[in-house]
């Protein structure tokens, strides 16, 4: 398939020297070097609920790629915008592959980030446990209710509603609902493996 | 030199206790020596009592919890996180933030005379996901310290196609080696056992016999699969040979169990199914060799060591290099399998990579507990299941073949045992409700194991979603 290289002329490839930061995360076995739908939903989504946990999170996003050295494949704010758009669920989708390489640094830094909110990942879920043991409406928190809210507020304005409709993300609750689940999925990217953890399950079901 | 490693997080504490090689250790001085051999395991769920086991327990909680963290990562299903038939612990999720831990109780060692009675119920631990997080980072930080059986290394690994999607052929091999051999002429040379603690000196006139029969069958079988004729002759000349080649260490089966007591006990069998696939899956690296189904009998001790194997279907002789049984047979030296009891499995390593072990002859080959004989009663119990069955079985479930099981229930109705009769049975018991009738009847009751009387059936789920219940023939 040359398509994919005849519609990328925005995205130099990747240069030969791979930041070392990549290597802890193991090449899938997967066709083409290119990451799969779900994978590019995925990651999307987690950096989205970041940035709600987060006031800035883009910007952190790319302080991050600064950071760990990962400028090369995250270059500016129009690069990153370019790679989070290959979500199909996205308003503004473009029709670009994500590559692996690509994918990697997204996870590298999303994990970084998640690990620095470590402690506001866990209060949250603490909180959202209690109040739905009591069956207290999640409202009455102000804390776990802001970061619904703007996790709300970002989904509402850059996901595709008929995209999102495909996996029944239509209603509030629904979305609340998604936003709980990318909390507990932020927590398990906190730990000492997270990383890994969090790389390798966005190829469940995608390889052979 | 006992030695204790600790991992503690805010709702799970790890206790590990062992000791150091000392064979292996250079510097015995070392301020943190190597912990090479596990003796106790503890994991402190905070509010919960401790879990205790040794190495299976550890073992088995570190993959399961490994793949469930992954499964929530995901949302994908992991199939090692949902394991009873080979898995102490296994993972089930209740809701977004809640998780149920499900401990089944470690058999004390085995022994030549296995005791029922030290089978406890499993223990069940919910958890929410920050204590399921602490706990996966418990362990993470276990395999993160090189200085803690280093052996034991995270196996991260996306979840394959083909346990995601429901649409898998399933390549039907010419055996079906549930049915066995009707012939116990040739079983003699199919089912013979490799390590023999004599040299057995076979009677020319029976080997002749025997071979002949083998030979037919080998051409009646490849007939039916419609190959060239070059082929046929190939591989029973390969048969030949290699019943030649084993011939000097092959011992008769059946003579081996007129003198050794076989195991048919279900939880007997049960624990050994697990242990012997633990021990197969992890020895068996290269997946990639196995060019079509390889199908062995395989007799193991109550330990869960291999005494012996013998491959049943066509090819699958010259495969067994490609497989880990060679090197995970049991020295036959050290040790006198004419003495012993043993439980004979059907092995089957898969093209796709995956290992299938179930029990030669199904779990409970006799009749397990008496029988309801009551034509009533088993009309209310047949009605009874039936509806227990629709009722879990989900709408849309569309089997692409029959899948048959036997099923036995007690007198109040609950699954006490469940074994898949066919093929496509054994592949798709996951997708039945079976397994889960079968672990809610176990967990309310805990007195599955005893011999209380139970009524069976033959239970049919059928392609077009039409589920049929008979009674069962004992000698189907």
């Amino acid at each position: 398939m040359s398509v994919s290289a005849s519609l990328t002329p925005f995205d130099s490839p990747v240069p030969e020297s791979m930041p070392m930061i990549l290597e802890n995360l193991p090449d899938p076995v997967i066709e083409g070097q290119v990451c799969p739908r779900k994978t590019r939903v995925q990651i999307d989504l987690i950096l989205l609920a970041l940035e709600a946990l987060e006031l800035g999170g883009s910007e952190a996003i790319l302080a991050f790629a600064q950071e760990l050295d990962l400028k090369v494949i995250i270059k500016n704010r129009v690069n990153l915008w370019r790679l989070r758009n290959t979500n199909p669920m996205r308003r503004a989708h473009i029709r670009r592959p994500l590559r692996i390489t690509e994918a990697k640094a997204l996870v590298v830094i999303a994990s970084y980030l998640a690990r620095r909110l470590t402690v506001v990942i866990r209060q949250l879920l603490m909180i959202y446990q209690q109040l739905s043991d009591k069956q207290i409406p999640l409202e009455q928190n102000l804390r776990l209710s802001n970061y619904l809210e703007r996790f709300r507020a970002h989904f509402k304005s850059r996901m595709n509603p008929r995209r999102a409709g495909l996996l029944s993300l239509t209603s509030d609750e629904k979305i609340d609902e998604l936003a709980i689940n990318l909390l507990g999925q932020l927590l398990f990217c906190t730990g000492t493996s997270g990383m890994q953890r969090f790389w390798i399950s966005l190829f469940d079901g995608e390889v052979e | 030199m006992n030695i204790q490693r600790k991992y503690s997080l805010p709702n799970c504490t790890l206790l590990l206790e062992g000791l150091s090689d000392s064979s292996k250790a250079v510097h015995v001085q070392e301020l943190r020596p190597v912990l090479s051999i596990l003796v106790n395991a503890e994991c402190q769920i905070s509010g919960y009592k401790p879990l205790l086991g040794g190495r299976e327990f550890f073992e088995s909680l570190a993959r399961a919890a490994s793949a469930y963290a992954q499964e929530c990562l995901s949302n994908v299903s992991n199939p090692q996180a949902h394991n009873p038939e080979v898995e102490l612990v296994q993972f089930e999720r209740i809701d977004t933030n809640k998780h149920k831990m499900i401990v089944n109780s470690e058999l004390p060692q085995p022994t030549l005379e296995y005791d029922r009675s030290n089978i406890k119920p499993p223990i069940e631990v919910d958890l929410n996901t920050v204590q399921l997080f602490d706990l996966v980072e418990a362990i993470d930080q276990f395999f993160a310290d090189t200085q803690t059986l280093p052996d034991l290394t995270a196996q991260l690994e996306p979840v394959p196609k083909r346990y995601n999607s429901s649409k898998k052929t399933f390549v039907q091999q010419a055996v079906p080696a549930t049915l066995g051999v009707s012939s116990v002429a040739a079983a003699a040379v199919i089912f013979a056992l490799m390590p023999a603690p004599k040299i057995p000196t076979p009677e020319p006139e029976t080997e002749k016999e025997t071979r002949s029969e083998v030979k037919s069958s080998t051409t009646d079988e490849n007939n039916n699969v419609s190959s060239k004729a070059e082929d046929v002759s190939e591989s029973t000349k390969s048969n030949n040979n290699s019943t030649k080649n084993s011939s000097p260490q092959v011992e008769d089966l059946e003579a081996l169990l007129s003198t050794v007591p076989e195991i048919t006990d279900t939880s007997m069998l049960k624990l050994l199914t697990r242990r012997i696939r633990n021990q197969i899956d992890s020895a068996w690296k290269d997946r990639s060799l196995v060019g079509e189904n390889s199908i062995y009998r395989v007799a193991v001790a109550t330990d869960a060591s291999i005494v012996g194997y013998k491959s049943v279907n066509k090819g699958a002789d010259d495969r067994v290099k490609n497989t880990p049984l060679p090197e995970l047979l049991y020295n036959p030296n050290e040790r006198n399998p004419a003495s012993e009891p043993i439980a004979q499995f059907r092995i089957v390593f898969t093209p796709e990579g995956v290992l299938q072990v179930s029990p030669w002859h199904g779990y409970g080959r006799e009749l397990i507990g008496t029988q309801i004989n009551d034509p009533d009663k088993v009309n209310n119990l047949k009605k009874n299941l039936e509806n227990k069955i629709s009722e879990k079985l989900s709408q849309d479930r569309n089997f692409e073949k029959v899948l048959k099981y036997r099923v036995a229930v007690n007198q109040e109705g609950a699954i006490t045992d469940y074994e898949p009769v066919n093929e496509a049975a054994l592949e798709k018991f996951r997708d039945t409700p079976l397994p889960q009738l079968y672990k809610s009847a176990k967990t309310s009751q805990a007195s599955n194991l005893n011999q209380e009387p139970v009524a069976q059936f033959q239970v049919e789920f059928q392609p077009d979603a039409e589920l049929s219940v008979t009674p069962w023939q004992a000698s189907q």
